[in-house]
Order: C-alpha cells, then structure tokens, then sequence
C-alpha cells in the first residue's frame, strides 16, 4: 500500500506517510486523516479558496503564499526552492521521502517535467 | 433587552473563548486538539453574539486565530501551545507609565507625556522537530496630552499617540541539530542573535515604527519567525502527520 504523500507542517516540514486509503485527483495517495469529504488532498482542498482561518484546512492553503511573501522579503529564493521542492517532491513516486528537488547542497533548478504548479 | 439568550449562548463557549469575550484575556497551554476546539467556538461567535459590547477583539480574528491554525501544523499532537493574548489595548491604566510634563510655550499652557507598554501576544510552542518556538508582540505606546488655550481664553484638550510595535522570534534547537548560515542577509530591520551551546538558541528581533495594522499583523508576525528556521534546512526523511 502506498504511504500518503501529504505535505504536513508550515514551518517544520514533512511527509505523513500513513497508509493510504485513496488517490487524490493530482495522483496524491492520501491516507484517512487528510482526505477531504470530496476525496481530494488538502492542497487540492485549500485550492478551492478556504480565506477563511476559521476552516481547518486554512494553513495548508496560506503556506504557498507565506514561503512566496517570506521568500520575497528576505530576498533568499532559496527558502521558497526548499518548500517547492519539497512540495513537489510529494508527486514523485518512489522517491523514498527525500526532498523531491533538494539534494543538500542547493536546490537543481527545475526539469521541465512537472506538470503542476502547486 | 437584557440580552439573556445572548448571555447564554456565551456560557456555552470554549472557557478560553469565554475569557476572551468576558475578560479580553486569555493564557492557556494546550494540545492542538483542544486548539481546534477553541477555534471551532470562536468561529461560531460572529452569528451567535450581535452585542458590540461582546463583539470579540479585532485581533482575535486577525492574529490569533490564524496564528493557532499555523502553530498546529507544526506541533505533534502530544506537546503543547502556549498562548498568552491581552487584547484589552493599550489604554488600560496599569499598563501606563509614569507621566512627565514636557517644556512648552504660548499657547501650549501644558504637555502631558506617558508611555504605555503593552505586551499582547506571547506565545511557546513545542514544535514537531524537537524545538521550541517562542513569540513575543510588545506595543508601546506614546500619549500626549496637550493643553491648549487661545487670546479668548477657550481651551482646548487633545491626546496623540505614536505606537510602535516589537515582535521577537526565539527558536531553542534541540541538541545536534544543524546549523547553516543563510545564503542571503535579513532584511536590515531584523536584528538576529545566534547563540551556540548545547541547545543552540537563533533569536530575531524588529522593531515597527508604526505598528503594523489589523491587516499586515499576521504577516510581520511569521515574517519574524521565519528567520529562525532559515537557518536550519528542512528535514530530509521525516515522516510526521
């Protein structure tokens, strides 16, 4: 059974890596906890315009937008690779829940092969 | 007209929701739980309470709450937030200083000045990674009242006040964890201390002149806590929920 592939945290980041219980429409294996009613993953979800912090799902939606404005204001383009990376890693099978982008040493810059922006 | 059922619905909010309302207070350490729990009270306050005298902080909606849903992503379900918000203002009288009279001439007749210092948000958290996180938000506030009088003789009375704001990040690592310099400096109005030991502490401090409003609050707040965690890379092959 494949681990659910979820990004978890807003600072610390993380995989959950519970057993999955269905597949998102983005191809995500999610697991009981973060599936949403609709089926979909919480970033699924949160696309879907959750403004409004009282919804449980408001910080997964908010983090993009946080590391993109954080990123900006500190002029380090390398704190925003590290989440992107990390988020985009969650699509890449198989890839043994290391940072989908980031190798240590400095993010490697983007193969052209992603097909989603979030 | 006593706004009974109103009272009553309040009884049965979340305590901390019914401190907030009641007192403007609130200081609790709980789990992220028991977080959601006040969260899901607070959000049903808006169609429950239509008294203005009851309506909640502005800062409760704008900061805190958003606040809390953040902090919970990041801690496991066993530890803890700590939350301390006075969101009664600064124009509370034990949070005044001592006043001073300041020179003045024709037609001042006289210049009153204090300053308020009003810490309203302290918050501990222990975070999934083993560390903890600790925010502070400090305004302080400068009142001047002046005392005003014309060649008629009429006198006037006005009050002015310049608030500027401190907010402090402070992240205690746990012991071992790496620590890399970030590749680019923060911005200049971030003052960052780095202080190594066994448990290396990473503290960033600012200071607003004038407070940011409702609307960028949250935003000034994580852009300071973000400093402390520019210096530790995420964590490769960890696994949390």
């Amino acid at each position: 059974m494949n681990p659910c592939a979820v990004t978890t945290g807003f600072f610390v980041l993380g995989r959950c890596g519970r057993p999955s219980v269905t597949v998102c429409r983005c191809g995500r294996p999610v697991c009981a906890r973060h599936v949403d009613p609709q089926g979909l993953c919480p970033e699924c979800a949160a696309a879907q315009a959750y403004a409004d912090p009282f919804h449980p799902g408001w910080a997964r939606g908010y983090r993009r937008r946080y590391y993109e404005q954080s990123s900006g204001m500190y002029n380090d383009a390398v704190w925003y690779s590290w989440f992107d990376s990390y988020d985009r890693g969650q699509f890449d099978g198989g890839d043994g829940f290391d940072l989908g982008g980031y190798d240590g040493d400095g993010f490697d810059g983007d193969d052209g092969n992603d097909w989603v922006d979030s | 007209m006593f706004w009974r059922k109103t009272r009553a619905a309040i009884e049965r909010f979340h305590p901390v929701h019914q401190g907030l309302v009641w007192q403007r207070t609130a200081s609790v350490t709980l789990p992220p739980a028991e977080w959601d729990a006040v969260v899901a009270s607070l959000a049903r306050h808006a169609e429950t309470v239509k008294r203005r005298k009851w309506r909640l902080p502005d800062r409760t909606v704008a900061v805190l709450v958003p606040l809390i849903r953040v902090l919970c992503e990041d801690v496991a379900p066993g530890d803890a937030i700590g939350i301390t918000a006075d969101l009664r203002g600064p124009q509370v009288p034990e949070k005044a200083g001592p006043s001073r009279q300041l020179p003045v001439r024709k037609p001042i007749r006289s210049i009153t000045e204090w300053f308020a210092l009003d810490p309203w948000l302290a918050v501990r958290a222990e975070l999934r990674d083993g560390s903890v996180l600790e925010l502070t938000v400090t305004d302080r506030v400068r009142y001047r009242k002046i005392h005003k009088v014309n060649p008629r003789g009429k006198h006037k009375h006005k009050t002015k006040s310049k608030a500027v704001q401190r907010i402090t990040a402070r992240r205690t690592l746990q012991p071992g964890q790496d620590v890399r310099r970030p590749d680019t400096p923060p911005p200049r109005t971030l003052a960052v201390r780095v202080k190594p030991g066994k448990r290396t502490v990473i503290s960033a401090t600012t200071k607003l002149g004038p407070a940011p409003t409702e609307q960028d609050q949250l935003q000034w707040v994580l852009a300071v806590a973000t400093e402390p965690f520019r210096w530790t890379p995420p964590a490769a092959e960890r696994r949390t929920a």
